[in-house]
């Protein structure tokens, strides 16, 4: 078990699987909202539901689009648990404190390295901490 | 987070539930980048669309219109972007296809709670500027891009709920570029060569913003040896949001905050990267077609200004369009409307042109109307109209304005210089 610490973030404490690439991150680009699966087939992650998942990607890319699809895909059902980012823009933190969606951002390390597809993760923003319990 | 008296009334719901929502969300995203307090805003200006809304967007607009006044009341100069269509040139383009629709219960929506209903862009010098060194909060992106880097007002992105929310408080969380440390300059550019039109300069703002692409980073443009116009440094700005999603820029000894480089960094300048015109030619060269039948000539991306829709009245010079090619000049509707008061409009249209109001034309229905009209080949003074058609399946060349002009006469794709 390891514990990341990164910069306080939005939302509540929750406990997940995670799904992890080293791409970036559009909610325009990348995903199918309704299937609730990645549908850009240049990304790592093609093909993956992202559905209940804590996805962790590299940067948020992208327009204004994600600022109201993030509360869309909630409302939905079709929403990851949370969402680690190396990096964040205002569009992507605008768009997690729209939906309460639990999202933090700039940690100690490359978050995309330290966590790996299927590890189980308990993300707590308030504290800014991730711990990480290895799948063995 | 640090809040004034009235701040701290908004968030104890002193001051009705949809400051209260918009406070406690602000503050959110606040924390989130370390603001320490708010900043005031001269004004908020929003544009929406019902494809991003999303039936959750409107809902939420919707239920927040329907609120009692004192629940829903506005705290600054609120614009909401509602420039209709044109409907005569939407009968000729998409026949048909009903436009209106969500979009318009949204701008409806917000106007319900106090937002005026414009169309004017300050961009696009349709409606007056805020001063330097004021803080705003627009949602637009060319308009963030232009509004720090051209007039030194201050705003960050402020998507869809962030624009409401500032519109409810008149004022944003103080992160970003509302603060001097961030506004200075990350990365050094030095141009050798000189980027002669709009193309040129679109080019530019595509080769920088496609090196750097973080809304963190400032990039200084050094070495420009004749001083670029405002419509120019327009379509700079425009690729570098487009292309690498940058909220602001320098160019040394043009912009008002960069007056030499060391003013633009705060400090002596890092290593340069140099920007050559065999680099501009070389992007241009990714869209090629010289001889190529044309379908159609789209200017927009910037919307025309009044000046510039002169110059294509000029430049037409009493000649017709080819009876092969559709030439399409979008411009807002103060402009379009100020044009047929001087009859430039008249003479494009006599030459087989249409001045289009409304949306641009890469942001309405340009896929559709490539498939209903059937057209492949497109030319353009604006290389974001270039990179965004090509995504709907045109094959685009960005050239300038002249240049669309002589191709839309011959009805194939020419080249004066």
């Amino acid at each position: 078990m390891s514990v990341i610490t990164g910069h306080k973030g939005i939302g509540g404490q929750v406990r997940g699987t995670a799904l992890v690439a080293s791409d970036n991150f559009s909610t325009r680009y990348d995903l199918d909202l309704d299937r609730g699966v990645f549908s850009r087939r240049a990304h790592k992650l093609f093909g993956e539901s992202y559905v209940g998942r804590v996805l962790v990607l590299n940067a948020a890319k992208g327009g204004v689009a994600s600022a109201w699809m993030l509360r869309e895909m909630v409302i939905n059902e079709k929403a990851p648990l949370a969402l680690l980012l190396n990096d964040a823009n205002p569009v992507m933190a605008q768009g997690a404190a729209f939906a309460e969606l639990p999202f933090m951002h700039r940690f100690e390390t490359d978050i995309t390295q330290a966590i790996r597809t299927g590890d189980t993760v308990l993300v707590d923003p308030q504290a800014g901490r991730v711990t990480v319990e290895p799948a063995s | 987070m640090r809040l004034t008296e009235v701040e701290a009334a908004m968030e104890a719901g002193a001051l009705g539930k949809g400051a209260a929502w918009a406070i406690a969300y602000q503050k959110r995203v606040g924390e989130f980048f370390e603001a320490e307090d708010f900043a005031e805003i001269r004004f908020a200006h929003m544009i929406t669309d019902a494809e991003t809304l999303g039936a959750s967007g409107l809902a939420f607009l919707e239920e927040m219109a329907a609120m009692p006044a004192e629940d829903r009341r506005l705290r600054t100069l609120a614009i909401v972007d509602s420039r209709g269509f044109d409907d005569r040139a939407f009968e000729r383009l998409l026949p048909g296809t009903p436009l209106v629709g969500d979009t318009q219960r949204a701008i409806d929506a917000l106007g319900r709670m106090g937002a005026m209903k414009a169309h004017g862009y300050f961009n696009n010098h349709s409606i007056p500027l805020p001063a330097f060194g004021e803080s705003c909060a627009f949602s637009g992106t060319p308009t963030v891009v232009y509004a720090n880097s051209m007039v030194g007002v201050r705003s960050n992105f402020e998507a869809g709920p962030s624009a409401i929310a500032a519109m409810l408080t008149g004022r944003v969380p103080r992160y970003g570029f509302h603060l001097d440390a961030n506004r200075r300059g990350t990365d050094y550019f030095k141009l050798e060569g000189t980027p002669k039109n709009t193309a040129d300069w679109g080019a530019v703002g595509a080769i920088v913003g496609r090196h750097l692409a973080s809304y963190w980073k400032v990039p200084v443009i050094d070495g420009v040896a004749e001083r670029p116009d405002a419509i120019s440094l327009n379509h700079l700005a425009l690729c570098l949001a487009s292309y690498g999603s940058h909220a602001m820029f320098h160019v040394v000894g043009v912009t008002p905050e960069a007056r030499d480089a060391q003013d633009a960094f705060g400090g002596p300048p890092p290593e340069p990267t140099v920007v050559t015109q065999a680099d501009i030619d070389a992007f241009h060269r990714e869209y090629e077609g010289d001889g190529e039948q044309l379908d159609v000539v789209a200017f927009g991306a910037p919307q025309l200004t009044m000046p510039e829709v002169y110059t294509v009245a000029e430049t037409l010079a009493g000649r017709r369009v080819h009876e092969n090619t559709t030439l399409l000049v979008y411009t807002p509707l103060e402009i379009k409307e100020a044009c047929h008061r001087a009859g430039i409009a008249q003479q494009i249209e006599d030459a087989g042109g249409m001045l289009v109001h409304g949306p641009d034309f890469f942001a309405t229905f340009a896929k559709e109307i490539r498939a209903a009209q059937g057209w492949t080949r497109l030319m353009t003074q604006s290389v974001k109209t270039a990179n965004i058609t090509e995504g709907y399946g045109y094959v685009p060349v960005a050239a300038p304005l002249e240049d669309c002009i002589e191709s839309a006469v011959a009805g194939r794709i020419v080249r004066t210089a």
